[in-house]
């Protein structure tokens, strides 16, 4: 129903005053007797009547999910988006429906790295649910798609009196925690190749196609290296028979031999994740 | 219920009067949402269990709400005690939403 026709229906009063302050879902029509729902009630009823793809709040509870409903709002993930800066104060937390954020620690030097990829099983603003009010990372879309996203006054509401929210954001910082200190270690210790072929495979398993896009620079991030060193390691994998990589296209071609000549870690944080 | 009823139940001391309203929603649109949760909120911490509250959805029985005199969703309607009122939004602002029904803070 166009908006024109809503506002002739609710010509004046406090029906008026609560339409103009986007406090109304839906308007009555005298005439007819139907219900019209306002564009951006539409827009939430028709987003969450299918399957809750965010893993963190298709976990909670049915009545703990609608509680936080009111407050989510739909909105797109743009591949290049920066959603926070390191230091800044946050302002929303974001639930990924699909597509990636990547978390990248800037050093001085402007070099970056990739400390976590968030996807549909994490959420972006973790620093709020454990207490802090800024971002110490750069949040990054890597991959497109889209997200709810909530404001923080109304998450740190919610995590007070919603305590499967709570529980379940503790868990997902738990493992965050404990794939950052194996990746930290697996950084240090282990080959470019290695390192290249467990970046590759937990990414395949969260976009769940052995073909996808990547950047060198991305992927350069990912690692903590430059590119020309992504490069080298792409070519031998791709020697192997293992991957093919051309123009920024992923393809997959031999999984196992993959893992077989990543490090242990893909495994280690695969079954963390699960 | 009966005002003759109120009437003998505010003679004893620790009785209080039923509040009865009836919140006109849309599905789980989120003005609806949120005005159902700041309405719990406030019953909880004034009323305790001294209220009763239907719910009507007006997505299932237009007719009904637009029998009721209601043009648009969230609204709420204080049935009893009297004054009768309605407060139309999605209840955010507490302290018009406590004058309305009466409550004193």
């Amino acid at each position: 129903m166009a908006n024109g026709r809503i506002l002739r229906l609710v010509r004046s009063g406090p029906e008026r005053q609560a339409l103009e302050a986007g406090q109304v879902d839906a308007v009555l029509d005298r005439a007819t007797g139907a219900a019209f729902l306002l564009p951006a009630a539409h827009r939430a009823l028709s987003s969450t009547a299918g399957q809750i793809a965010n893993s963190v709040l298709a976990a909670l509870p049915r009545e703990d999910y609608q509680s936080l409903l009111g407050e989510l709002e739909p909105v797109a993930l743009a591949a290049g988006e920066v959603l926070y800066e390191p230091g800044e104060r946050i302002r929303y937390v974001y639930f990924p429906n699909d597509g990636q954020v990547s978390l990248l620690t800037v050093v001085a030097d402007r070099k970056a790295l990739e400390v976590a990829l968030v996807g549909r099983e994490g959420m972006i603003g973790i620093p709020l649910a454990l207490g802090a009010e800024a971002s110490p990372v750069r949040a990054l879309v890597q991959g497109s798609g889209s997200a709810l996203r909530m404001k923080a006054a109304s998450f740190r509401e919610a995590l007070k009196r919603c305590a499967p929210l709570r529980h379940e954001l503790h868990r997902y910082a738990y493992t965050k925690l404990v794939q950052a200190r194996q990746i930290a270690a697996c950084n240090r210790f282990h080959p470019t190749e290695a390192r290249l072929a467990r970046c590759l495979l937990l990414i395949r398993d969260r976009v769940g196609s052995d073909q996808f896009r990547l950047t060198h620079e991305i992927l350069a991030n990912a690692l903590g290296i430059r590119r020309v060193g992504v490069t080298n390691a792409a070519i031998t994998l791709q020697r192997s028979k293992l991957i093919s990589y051309r123009r920024g296209k992923i393809h997959v071609l031999d999984r196992k031999g993959l893992i077989a000549a990543s490090c242990g870690c893909y495994e280690i944080i695969r079954n963390l994740a699960s | 219920m009966r005002p003759r009823k109120a009437k003998s139940r505010r003679a004893g001391p620790a009785v209080t009067t039923v509040m009865v309203m009836r919140l006109y929603i849309a599905d789980n649109a989120p003005n609806s949402l949120k005005a159902i949760a700041n309405l719990e909120a406030v019953c909880k911490e004034y009323l305790q269990d001294s209220f009763k509250l239907e719910i009507v959805d007006v997505l299932q029985f237009p007719l009904r709400a637009l029998a009721d005199g209601i043009l648009v969703t969230p609204s709420l309607a204080k049935l009893s005690p009297s004054p009768t009122a309605t407060i139309v939004g999605n209840l955010s602002d507490r302290v018009n939403l406590l004058q309305a029904l009466g409550i004193r803070q």
